[in-house]
């Protein structure tokens, strides 16, 4: 990254890690410490809050400076992750689990697979209406023949609740 | 001696076993078939057919869960040789020499050279593990409570500081998954910890969901509209597949140096697979007469790290197997696969199920057999499998991982919990975390907690119990030696400069 920003990779991840900690730290505190004889439910998440803290802390101490010797070294093929996230991917990827959970509970088995499988797809760019379209057609078949009928998958194929 | 050679006819007969032979076939052929594929990793693969072995029984499912991975583990050598694409980090340095092989016309030579290394160094591995691990059951059974923490610490904070980029972020990760361990049940007090006042995570997060999520989901998130893969237009044909004598001769050494390599590193508990194959790469190309070779497509730069990745694959599963300490993310999940299935690793497990370990090592050999068989005629099909366009592939697998996920509890939540650690995953991984240490976390941190707690209340509160005790005074000892190492590390820093940005080129 050339152009020069106001808070680095590694400075955004010590505040990310210091949050986090905090967070289990002050919901650990919620449960029993007892001693560490007799130790309770919350002893060790407390304690674990607390380490990640101090991990977050020497994270931001020895940072490097913003702009300075990022580490973006993807392995080919792997996306570069920089430059923030594919919004439209990460939309439809996300958007196809939760269709998938969401139909499954209200529609069945047959449109979640079509639905999960269309909505990822519309996530690439290169992937058209029809291309998306067909694909999902296949798997679903491929799901009602061999998830259905071969390994009697639980979930009905349609069902409305 | 004679014992462990009676022990492993007595796991031929588990693995021949028809049904235990199908699954292991099974396993290795689907585990190359995915591992060919651009962009699936071993990590991927196992935990998508990790809901499969819910069903069976456990030799057989331990049986399938191993062939997977060193199934995919061949198979993404393919990849990372003809296709500069390695879905599996170790193969990372592969490609270096491999894929100019490939353009240089002798592809199909490099990935003869990988399938004989790996067939060695497996077998070698092999050996080891036999001889081995009951030496190692002997000591362990001198463990306590306060060896067994000691002992999962050190290979806790092996696994997060020698993977890949900064320590510090190792460390991060594996407290984040010793925390996804904590969610749940609590086992002594019954009290609900994070649960949200959701009762599905009354039973914990699924390991399930956890892998898929931070090796499925959150690399498509990362990957989608970014990923430049080209289609590979290499032909290899069978008869390619052979190395030239002059090409053998200059691979052997380097074979034999590599699996002694991985050899090494694998009794160690916490060194991952990349730094081993990184190591043995390196090692090549310090004692080379001409190191300016290397990254051209020297034949050594292909068959040293394979050889180690392949040895050292098989000599994990003896601190996995004997100790239940995993040494790195794979050997976790297997761990887990295990314990799902009411079987606790440990000392006790050569004696109490012989089945499951004398049949795995068995299997091992069978295994490696069928994938030198497989491989030379089916290289044609690998080959064209490796053009499949990720615009297809990121969907189908997406879809299999949610039908995957349902199906170990029947539980829509799980398929949520997958969409939830896809984001955490995505996050961490473009804030340059690497996410692998989490289910070394996630699988150690109940056991951790477990044994620790349990250590306190025999010492009676006493910390100074981990250095009394000779044995935990060691792994102790070795934790706080490894802890320094990268301090000092940090503190020169300047000067390691050009290693690190090479071990971060290579590494994942």
């Amino acid at each position: 990254m050339r152009r020069p920003q106001k808070l680095g990779k590694d400075h955004l991840g010590a505040l990310l890690l210091l949050a986090l900690g905090a967070a289990v730290f002050a919901l650990g505190l919620g449960y029993r410490m007892g001693t560490l004889n007799r130790m309770g439910a919350g002893f060790i998440p407390v304690v674990l809050g607390v380490l990640m803290m101090g991990v977050g802390i020497a994270l931001g101490v020895t940072a490097a400076p913003p702009g300075q010797r990022e580490m973006v070294n993807p392995l080919p093929g792997h996306g570069t992750h920089a430059g923030g996230p594919d919004w439209r991917g990460w939309l439809c990827i996300v958007g196809g689990v939760v269709a998938f959970v969401v139909l499954g509970d209200h529609g069945g088995l047959l449109p979640a697979t079509f639905a999960s499988v269309f909505v990822s797809a519309m996530g690439d760019r290169h992937n058209t209406v029809k291309g998306a379209a067909v694909l999902a057609a296949i798997l679903t078949l491929f799901c009602l023949i061999v998830f259905h009928y071969g390994l009697t998958l639980q979930l009905p194929l349609f069902q409305w609740t | 001696m004679h014992q462990s050679l009676m022990d492993l006819w007595f796991g031929f007969g588990i693995a021949l076993q028809p049904s235990n032979l199908m699954w292991s076939v099974f396993g290795v052929l689907i585990g190359n078939l995915i591992g060919v594929l651009p962009g699936m990793g071993a990590l991927t693969t196992i935990s998508m057919l990790l809901p499969l072995t819910y069903v069976i029984a456990p030799v057989p499912a331990i049986l399938m869960l191993a062939g997977i991975f060193y199934g995919s583990q061949y198979g993404g050598a393919i990849g990372a040789i003809l296709l500069n694409l390695p879905s599996h980090p170790p193969h990372a340095v592969t490609c270096l020499d491999g894929y100019p092989m490939t353009k240089a016309g002798r592809g199909g030579a490099a990935l003869g050279i990988t399938m004989m290394a790996s067939f060695f160094a497996a077998s070698v591995g092999i050996v080891v593990m036999i001889f081995l691990s009951p030496v190692l059951v002997q000591i362990a059974f001198k463990f306590g409570p306060a060896e067994i923490c000691s002992i999962m610490l050190l290979g806790l904070l092996a696994g997060a500081t020698m993977s890949r980029g900064s320590p510090l972020k190792g460390v991060a990760m594996t407290i984040f998954g010793l925390l996804c361990g904590v969610v749940g049940t609590d086992v002594i007090s019954g009290t609900m910890r994070y649960t949200f006042d959701l009762p599905d995570l009354a039973d914990g997060v699924e390991l399930g969901a956890l892998c898929m999520g931070l090796f499925g989901i959150a690399d498509f998130l990362v990957s989608v509209n970014r990923t430049t893969v080209k289609p590979s237009d290499a032909k290899v044909s069978m008869k390619d597949m052979r190395p030239t004598r002059a090409e053998m001769k200059q691979a052997f050494w380097p074979m034999v140096r590599g699996t002694m390599v991985g050899t090494l590193f694998g009794a160690m508990p916490g060194t991952g697979p990349t730094i081993t194959t990184f190591i043995a790469y390196a090692l090549e190309r310090k004692i080379a007469k001409d190191p300016s070779r290397f990254g051209k497509g020297a034949i050594e730069g292909v068959a040293a790290p394979e050889a180690s990745a392949h040895s050292k694959t098989q000599v994990d599963f003896i601190p996995t197997l004997s100790l239940g300490i995993p040494g790195d993310a794979v050997m976790a999940l297997i761990l887990g696969a295990l314990i799902i299935k009411g079987i606790q690793p440990g000392p006790q497990l050569i004696t109490e199920h012989p089945d499951i370990f004398w049949g795995l090592v068995a299997s091992f050999w069978i295994g490696n057999v069928l994938l030198v068989i497989m491989n030379v005629p089916m290289i044609g099909v690998w080959v064209r499998m490796l053009q499949v366009p990720y615009k297809y592939l990121y969907p189908a697998a997406l879809f299999f991982i949610c039908v995957g996920v349902y199906s170990t509890k029947n539980s829509l939540f799980d398929v949520g919990e997958v969409a939830v650690f896809g984001i955490i995953g995505a996050i961490f991984l473009m804030l340059d975390f690497p996410v692998s240490p989490i289910v070394l976390g996630f699988v150690l941190g109940p056991m951790l907690e477990e044994n620790f707690r349990r250590a306190m209340l025999l010492s009676r509160g006493d910390l100074l119990v981990f250095v009394q005790r000779p044995i935990s005074a060691w792994f102790v000892g070795a934790s706080t030696l490894l802890i320094a190492a990268q301090v000092l590390a940090y503190a020169r820093r300047p000067r390691l400069a050009v290693v690190n940005e090479q071990a971060s080129l290579v590494a994942e």
